[in-house]
This record gives C-alpha cells, structure tokens and sequence, in this order.
C-alpha cells in the first residue's frame, strides 16, 4: 500500500511535468497542425541554458528566467526560418522537418555541451525528503510540481483573458474566420512555438534537477507524445491529464511490473500503453474526432 | 513524377513492347554499363574502402526500399523500421549460431541463405503484428504505433530477452567462417559487396514488379485515398497488412545481410535515429520512387562521408573535431533534411525525371 501511494504521488508529481511539456505540443498542434517530433530536443535545449547560466553563478529563478526568454527568440526563430514555409504541406513533410530539426538540435547539443551527464551544483533543491504520514517524497519532486502546476495556471489564464491568448484561441478554432476578422495567423504559429519552446524549457530544467542532464533526458521529452494521444491531440485539458496520467503509469509500471520483466519496462510502458489504447479510442479522450470525406 | 517521355521517334505497336522494362536500345545498352560497372569496374577497382562505402550504401538502399515500398507507395507512415531490420538481423545470428543445423546443410553452405529467408518471415510477421493498427489509424497515429514498435522490440524486447540468449552478454559476435554462401565463404569486403549487389538487385526488382502487379496499383490507390479505394472494392486492410509483410520482410533481409559485415551485433546498431535515417533518405530521395530510394542512400552516405574526408585534414589543427564528427553528422544530417523538405520537396528522383525527359524530348520540348 506504502509502495502504492508513493508510486502515485511519485507519479502525479513527475506528470505535472510531463503535462507542461504536452500543453506546449498541443499549443503549436492546435494553432499550426504541425506535430512536433522535436519536443525532446526543445526541452534539452532550455534545461542546457538554465544550466549554463545556473553554473555561471546566476540564481535559480533568474536563470530559469533568463532560459525563458532566450526559449522564446530561439522558438521565434526556428518557427520563421523552418515551419513557415511549410505551412499546407502534406503531414509526413512537416513531421519530418521536424525530425530533422531534432537531429539538428541534438547534434548541436551535443557539439556545445558534450554528452556526459550534467547536475545543477550546487543543488537547487535540497535533498532532504518530506514526509507526509507514511509517504515520503524528494523534495525536486514536490518543487517541480509546484512550479509546474504554477506555469501551467500562468499559460492557461494566458489563452483564457490576454489578447495574445485570445488570437491563438481564434486561430485554433477556425483560422479562415480568424484571419476575416484580422488575426494575424503567421504572427499566432510564431507565439505558438515560442511558448512551446518556453514549457519544454522549463519542463526540461526542473528534469534536469531530478536526476542530472544528459542527451537521455531529451527521451523523456519524447513521453509527450503518449501524453497527447491520450489526451485527444487538440486538447488543452486533454494534455494536462494525459501527462499526469503517464506520469502515474510509469511509476506504477516501475514499481510493479519490474520484478517480472527486468530491465527498461519503466520507458516502454506507455509506449505500449498508446500503441494498445489507439486501437481503441483513436482520437483520444478529449480530441477531436476526424470525418473524412472522398 | 509521372511517366517519362519516350525519345523522339520511338513508339509502340503492341502491348509487349509498351510493357517491356528496358523500352529502347539506348537503356539497355545504359543498363549494360551499369551491370559492367557494378559487377566488374568496382571490385576491379576499388580498395576496400571504397568498397565499405558501397556495402554501406547497399545497405542503406536495402533498409530505404522497405520504408519507401510503405511511405511512399502504399502511404502508411513509419517511423521504426529499423526495429524489423533488427529483428531480421538477430533472427539469422540466432539461427546461424544456436540452431542445430544438419551437417548436409552446413556442408552445402545452405545456414546462412536460409536464415536469410527465414529472417525476412520473421521480421515481415513482427511487422504485420505492429502493422495491425493501420486497420483503425492512420497518419501521425500510425506513426506513434510503429514508435512503439521500436521502443518495444529494440529497446525491450532484442536488449532485455534477446541479448540473453547463450549468455553472451549483449553483442553476439559471429566466430569467422560461420557465414557461408553455399562453398563461398564470405568474409571479405569484396564477398560481402557481391552478396549486397545480389540481394539489392533481387529486392529492387522484386518492388519493381511487384509495383506493377494488381498488389502494387491497389497499395498506390490506398495512397492516393484509401477511402476511395474501399469503395472501388479494394480490400484495405488486406492490402495494407500485405505492405507491411512487403516491408518487413526486405528489412529483415537488410538485417541479415548486415550481419555479414558486422560480425558483431549488438541493439545499439539499430537505434530509432536509424528509422529516422531511413525515411530522411526517401525523402531526400523521392517518396514513391525506386530511382529516389537509391539515389537518397547514394547522396546520404556519399555526402556523409565527403563530410568526413573534409573533417580530418582539420583534425591535426583542432583535435577535438575529431571525437565532435559524430555531433556534426548528426546535425549536418537533420539540416539536410529540413532544407530538401523546403526547397526540393521531390527529391532528387524529380531532378533526375526532368533531366531524363529533357533529353528525351529534346529539341521538341513542348
């Protein structure tokens, strides 16, 4: 039972991570239809910066900041330089840009920043456990939440009352409409990934502090995927459920199923786990259902 | 890309002749220099560098055509081939070092050409297996299963359960002389070259004709709209699952012929980055082209290894760039991609398509 309850909040804990980093994949899904392959790379990306400046001696909070801003100009940038031309192009070609810009990235990463594993020093959170009752959590955990689920309520009074928030709303829901009543659609993709390239950043970071960056780390960037299919790909809540969710299930596939099958089950679970449930429910939870037409 | 023009003056007068594969003199004649070139101009030539670079190549080619027979003509998108070309591979180690084989086949050389079939069945059913949801999703769906399908066969599946097989840790090595083509031991880069153009041309023409039969037209009418398909009586599911047995069964001869160069396998030779690599070549190549396929694999790894030939001169002044080549492959590879997808979204097959009806046409061009 102790097992039980520490996996789940383990668990919930981690997927509010998970969660930041899907809502920034729904985001540019939802304003631009491009699904985003590179949400792995993006989320290095900003974790590497916030570290970088954290060694330099800058304080946590500032240099999370700081890999803010910079996340932002870098998603404006790569959202007019690579996805603008490509908009009204068939699927598998902007997926693939999109894999080619993860390869781009990573391949940069590596040649700035090396592959051996990094940790913020000194550490950011401290490492003594609280307890709550019998179940006991690190403290990275519950911070990371906390600052997860902060962010998450920060982006999502974003879209609901700011102007900027409202456009993209616009754009997402019918972009012809949108454009008729003067929303810029090409400045809304650009918002887009600048705020996807925020959340991965931050997601990235606060990964970062459980247990060291490394190249690795950028596959768990890659669990948003399952995240978002569970959730339905157009779904803001969708994402944020999904990506709890996964955390949840891997945790408890790591504290259960590892005794029988040894080894990685922890990163294969919610493969396996989407691979299974797309047969049934394809459009996800909360997506919307597809009606195609000859 | 759609048909090539015939030359000025060449035309057809019954249906044998219009269905014929090599159509006027002058492409027979072009095909004779290409089998004089590659049968007997290479390995006279080259050194065995040269030659490494072609079973590379051969390699690539026998991977993309699998990957372009899905995307590019029967559209179901795929992203983890390269977990069927690992299956393939470890399916003919397996059996060539842990199957009882009778002397008579080991005498006659037959182990390892059987395993090379037997792998193709092998990985063609697991691709079947991970091809099963094509039947209710498609697109970028399809996509997250046959990541899946990497994730769980690589990753799980060949490193957990596979690499324990025999205790030998996680590379199986191949002891020397245990891969024998009947009497042909082959264990040179010259042996392996013939084994590669063998096999790259029995897949190719394999696709070829089977792109011309009613499997090939029905797989291109799913592509094309596989709803308008069904209503036009074609069996979706039946023909999508046939793709996928197509395309399983040519990566896991791709696999099996790798082992033959590799002489030691182990999961991290069949990374999800290899899948990506694969799709990055038809792309660059030409989805839906054969030409596209092997002329994608020729610039990839051409174009790679140029990249490295320009690295190491530098390497003496700035050592470092050395060990960093491997991070600019990566990065000059992703770059590549993203700018063929931009500027040259055919591929080089189109280029290689105009170029051809050019000189076809030519000098009445319109």
């Amino acid at each position: 039972m102790e097992l039980f309850l520490m996996s789940i909040t383990t668990g919930v804990m981690v997927g509010g991570i998970y969660a930041l980093v899907a809502l920034g994949w729904v985001l540019i899904y939802k304003c631009s239809g491009v699904l985003n392959l590179a949400m792995g790379e993006m989320t290095l990306i900003g974790a590497y910066i916030s570290l970088s400046f954290y060694s330099a001696g800058v304080p946590f909070l500032l240099s999370l900041g700081l890999s803010l801003i910079i996340g932002f100009i870098l998603g404006i940038i790569t959202e007019r330089i690579f996805l603008d031309r490509l908009i009204g192009e068939p699927v598998l070609t902007v997926i693939m840009v999109t894999v080619g810009l993860s390869f781009f990235f990573k391949g940069s990463l590596e040649l700035i920043w090396g592959t051996d594993t990094q940790v913020f020093t000194p550490a950011v959170f401290s490492i003594e456990p609280i307890r709550f009752g019998q179940i006991i959590i690190g403290q990275v955990y519950l911070w990371s939440f906390i600052a997860a689920i902060i962010l998450l309520v920060i982006f999502v009074c974003f879209f609901k009352y700011t102007r900027w928030g409202l456009a993209m709303q616009a754009c997402a829901d019918d972009e012809m409409a949108a454009l008729s009543i003067g929303v810029s659609a090409r400045f809304v993709y650009a918002v887009a990934w600048a705020i996807a390239f925020m959340a991965a950043g931050v997601g990235g970071t606060l990964l970062g502090n459980i247990n060291g960056l490394n190249i690795s780390v950028g596959y768990l960037g890659l669990l948003v995927l399952p995240a978002v299919v569970l959730g339905g790909l157009n779904s803001i809540p969708g994402a944020i459920v999904g990506g709890i969710t996964i955390g949840v299930l891997q945790n408890l596939c790591g504290a259960y199923l590892d005794r029988y099958f040894p080894g990685a089950v922890k990163d294969i679970a919610p493969f396996a786990f989407m691979a299974i449930f797309l047969l049934f429910k394809p459009y996800g939870l909360w997506g919307w259902e597809r009606i195609e037409r000859v | 890309m759609t048909t090539t023009f015939l030359p000025c003056g060449v035309y057809h007068e019954n249906y044998i002749q219009d269905h014929a594969w090599w159509q006027t003199k002058f492409i027979k004649g072009k095909m004779l220099l290409l089998f004089f070139l590659l049968f007997i101009l290479i390995p006279l030539l080259a050194d065995t560098y040269i030659l490494s670079i072609c079973n590379q190549i051969g390699y690539t080619i026998l991977g993309a055509i699998g990957v372009q027979l899905l995307i590019g003509y029967c559209g179901q998108l795929t992203l983890g081939h390269a977990a069927f070309v690992a299956v393939g591979a470890y399916t003919s180690t397996l059996l060539i070092l842990e199957f009882p084989w009778p002397a008579i086949l080991l005498n006659l050389g037959l182990a390892y050409p059987i395993s090379i079939f037997i792998a193709g069945l092998m990985a063609g059913l697991w691709s079947v297996l991970f091809g099963l949801p094509s039947a209710r999703v498609k697109g970028f769906y399809l996509i997250l299963t046959s990541m899946a399908a990497q994730f769980i066969i690589v990753d799980f599946i060949i490193t957990q359960y596979v690499s324990q097989i025999g205790g030998r840790g996680q590379a199986f090595s191949l002891p020397p002389g245990t891969i024998k083509l009947g009497p042909w031991l082959i264990d040179s880069d010259l042996k392996v070259y013939y084994l590669m153009i063998l096999l790259c041309i029995i897949c190719i023409v394999g696709v070829a004709n089977i792109m011309r039969s009613r499997v090939g037209r029905a797989w291109v009418a799913i592509r094309d709209n596989d709803i308008s398909a069904e209503v036009m009586g074609i069996n979706v599911i039946k023909y999508k699952l046939l793709a996928f047995f197509y395309a399983g069964f040519i990566g896991g001869i791709a696999g099996s012929f790798w082992i033959s160069n590799l002489a030691a396998i182990s999961p991290e030779h069949f990374p999800w980055s290899w899948s990506l690599w694969l799709v990055g070549v038809i792309l660059i190549g030409g989805v839906g082209s054969i030409h596209g396929t092997i002329f994608g694999a020729l610039f990839m790894v051409l174009v790679m290894e140029s990249l490295q030939l320009m690295v190491l001169p530098l390497a003496d002044i700035y050592p470092k760039l050395l060990m960093d080549f491997l991070f600019i492959k990566e990065a000059a590879f992703g770059l590549a991609i993203c700018m063929f997808l931009i500027f040259e979204p055919n591929g080089l097959a189109y280029r290689w398509w105009q170029t051809k009806n050019y000189f076809n046409l030519w000098p009445f061009s319109y």
